[in-house]
């Protein structure tokens, strides 16, 4: 029968697949397979994945931790922290990035611990002069996630917020410098 | 619908299709197009918000401001992406179940009451949306907890949803009484895709329920404190479920209106149907491409679900990629419609706007919205895509010149069919699918550039030209932006003729009788030779159509070529189909890895 909208014979099952569709099928199999492999592989040897760990974390323990690695931090005259460690904390908040200007060393690599005070948030970061690098990543309030990052070139990264997190969404904006 | 449109039913409440053979219930018939009417009107009302939106982002326009914005784009997305998509797939539920089958509507007070519950929460959405005050932000599409939002819209969510799920009872009732009646036989190919769709549907709404329900537990402080990462998974469940309801909805279409306008077949019913299965145990695992670059979920748990393990779901959209198309060419080949590679293609009846809507949908849908949506649920992949622009591109590919256009081929179709009218303005009718398909498919590629390359974010009014408080900005992008502008002008006027054509096809009363109909739809000839008979029943209710040899009665409304068997069927070429699918494999990949080579240039990042 094989119309679409009729009850099939009862033997369908059995009816022989049309070669090119055999030869369809098999090239389609082999690439889900491939992309699935390159995934799960990227994570061992790739240097970008969104990969770090995650901690339970109040917005009052956040900002006391974010306290405590100012007050260890310096300051240069210009006003970026410059952490004292390979710990780098950035708070999200309505309307601002608490932790941010900071200054970084280039070829360093930094645990970059990111939460919100509030809502949730995008952490969405690019290089000045090279729009299409852009990493994202969301920003939970209740959740510490302590993500690697080693930055290679030197320059000026923006961050903005890329999850609406109320009317002032837009005006999110800060600064990491790479020295 | 109720009287309105149509009144040639027999004794019985019966009447047959000049166009597809079918038997078809008034019950049916009535709620199908009550369904079909509430989601044109949710078409015309959110499409108000698809010119603001675009011509806001567009900033060199800047139509709206911070203040309201946001609830513009929250209006865009729930009247478009909900309301105008689930009242359809309501629609086509009773179109694959019950019609395809023969049957009444069973329950039709159910019908009823579950439309009744979907307006009233599609209104309560509209107005909580629309009169937030306080502290109270527009919700978007997800009201993402703890961002507080009105609590009427999370109420109003769950009506809509209770709705929805009463609405699909008759549906379900129908395929029970089916099976009860025939029991070891298999349903027809378009009333299995709906049966899958009905049951990815209900897997995505109790997932909404539990969302939305949490969401308004935490909102009137029932519950102190609202997790995020808890109420992302919940919410993700129906927010890409629902997408997965639109996907299968979709595909259901394509099968019944190229097999009706084009001549179509089911090429194998093995491959296809298995297809459909893997659907059912994979898709929802889609759900998880949202939650890529989240703090709270393992890298296991997103590299296995993303992949719909392995690309189960993944793998039946491409089987679907070659069915489809291959059905056409093999039934289309069979009919004697067409030689060389693609012959069956140029032959087809491109200027009736239900099938090149059909056709538009499904290449459109292959090359920008399938590819890249397996491509940015690579988890490593989805952060350079993750809330940009590219992503609204993504889902635009799916659900605006995929679905969405699919839909309007359906509403074309049953303008002509259901409601037996004549359209007006046929060649404005004509051009439409062309000239919304083609400025928005413009639009959509433009939304991922500006996105992947200059990582322009979604949800924002303002961003390109100027961020407040800073010297930085995307200005860059202008230039992209200055083309999307303009086209998504062309878009809306391409959507704007759909409203026209279908209002004032519905308004001008122009009657079609059933053999003008066929005429008009059926070029070719009657797409089923053997007269498309409904299957033989002994159904003890007494509530299906007709015996077997009543439907034999029916003639074709044309005669056509010779019946085909299986086998002339099976040994059709199909190397027209095999060569465009090969063309988009190669597209596919060429993407994939410009994808991973534009990541692979980034700075290093993760444990």
């Amino acid at each position: 029968m094989s119309s679409p909208l009729e009850t099939p014979d009862d033997d369908w099952w059995s009816v022989p697949i049309n070669r090119r569709e055999s030869i369809w099928l098999a090239l389609s199999g082999v690439w889900c397979l491939s992309i699935f492999g390159w995934m799960a592989g990227w994570v061992s040897f790739g240097d970008q994945n969104p990969v770090g760990e995650t901690n339970s974390v109040s917005a009052s323990e956040f900002r006391n931790a974010m306290s405590a690695y100012k007050a260890a931090s310096t300051e240069t005259e210009d006003g970026l922290i410059v952490p004292a460690g390979e710990d780098v904390y950035v708070g999200a908040m309505r309307f601002n990035w608490d932790g941010l200007p900071v200054a970084l060393e280039a070829g360093e690599e930094y645990k970059i611990h990111l939460s919100s005070y509030d809502v949730q948030h995008g952490f969405s970061v690019r290089p000045e002069d090279t729009l299409s690098k852009h990493i994202n990543l969301q920003v939970l309030p209740d959740y510490e996630w302590i993500v690697p990052m080693t930055f290679d070139e030197p320059g000026t990264y923006h961050v903005i917020c890329n999850e609406f997190c109320g009317e002032g969404h837009r005006t999110m904006h800060g600064t990491i410098e790479v020295r | 619908m109720f009287g309105l449109f149509r009144d040639d039913y027999d004794d019985d409440g019966f009447r047959t299709c000049s166009v597809t053979g079918m038997r078809i219930h008034e019950t049916v018939e009535d709620h199908a197009q009550l369904f079909g009417l509430t989601a044109v009107v949710a078409l015309v009302w959110g499409g108000v918000f698809a010119f603001t939106v675009p011509m806001t982002r567009w900033e060199l326009i800047g139509l709206l401001d911070h203040t309201n914005y946001y609830q513009h784009l929250t209006l865009h997305a729930w009247n478009l992406l909900i309301f105008w998509m689930v009242f359809m797939e309501i629609a086509i539920l009773y179109v694959g179940g019950p019609m395809v089958l023969g049957r009444r509507l069973p329950l039709p007070r159910f019908a009823k009451a579950g439309w009744g519950l979907m307006v009233a929460g599609a209104v309560a959405i509209n107005y909580t949306v629309w009169t937030l005050s306080g502290v109270n932000e527009a919700p978007l599409l997800t009201a993402y907890v703890p961002l507080p939002t009105a609590e009427g819209f999370y109420a109003g969510v769950i009506v809509f949803l209770l709705g929805a799920t009463i609405a699909a009872l008759p549906f379900f009732v129908a395929i029970w009484k089916e099976k009860r009646a025939n029991p070891g036989r298999s349903l027809p190919m378009v009333a299995f895709a709906a049966f899958v769709t009905g049951i990815i549907a209900v897997e995505a709404i109790v997932g909404g329920l539990a969302a939305f329900g949490y969401a308004l537990a935490w909102r009137t402080e029932w519950i102190a404190n609202g997790d995020p990462a808890l109420y992302r998974v919940l919410y993700w469940t129906i927010g890409h479920g629902s997408q997965q309801i639109n996907l299968v909805a979709m595909i259901t279409v394509w099968y019944f209106l190229t097999h009706v306008l084009g001549g179509a077949r089911v090429v194998s019913e093995k491959v296809s149907r298995t297809a459909f299965i893997l659907y059912l145990f994979f898709i929802n695992m889609g759900a998880a491409h949202h939650l890529l670059s989240d703090p709270a979920v393992t890298t296991g748990w997103r590299v296995w679900n993303t992949s719909y393990a392995f690309y189960g779901a993944t793998f039946a959209s491409l089987v679907h990629a070659f069915a489809i198309p291959a059905g056409l060419e093999a039934g289309r080949r069979a009919r004697g419609e067409g030689g060389g590679l693609l012959g069956w293609l140029t032959s087809a009846p491109w200027k009736n706007p239900a099938f090149s809507a059909t056709i538009l949908s499904i290449v459109l849908f292959g090359f920008l919205g399938g590819t890249t949506g397996v491509i940015m649920g690579q988890m490593q992949l989805n952060m350079t895509w993750h809330n940009t622009l590219a992503t609204v591109g993504h889902f635009h590919g799916t659900v605006v010149v995929g679905t969405t256009l699919a839909f309007m081929g359906l509403v074309y179709f049953l303008l002509q069919t259901s409601f037996g009218r004549e359209l007006a303005f046929p060649r404005l009718a004509s051009a439409q699918p062309y000239f919304y398909g083609g400025s928005m498919g413009v639009v959509v590629l433009m939304m991922m550039y500006v996105g992947l390359l200059y990582g322009v974010p979604r949800r924002t009014v303002q961003v390109v030209r100027e961020i407040p408080g800073t010297d930085f900005s995307l200005s860059a992008a202008q230039p992209l932006f200055a083309i999307f502008g303009v086209l998504a002008l062309l878009a809306i006027l391409g959507g704007l003729s759909f409203v026209i054509v279908a209002l004032g096809t519905l308004l001008k009363r122009k009657p079609l009788s059933g053999g003008a109909a066929a005429a008009t739809l059926l070029p070719g000839g009657d797409p089923m030779p053997d007269g498309g008979t409904p299957p033989p029943t002994d159904d003890p209710d007494g509530d299906a159509a007709g015996s077997p040899a009543e439907g034999a009665d029916d003639p074709p409304a044309e005669p056509g070529p010779a019946p085909i068997d299986d086998e002339s069927l099976h040994a059709q070429d199909m190397r027209g189909t095999l060569a465009i699918c090969l063309a988009f494999m190669a597209v596919f990949v060429i993407t994939y890895v410009a994808n991973w080579y534009l990541l692979s240039r980034l700075w290093s990042i993760g444990a």
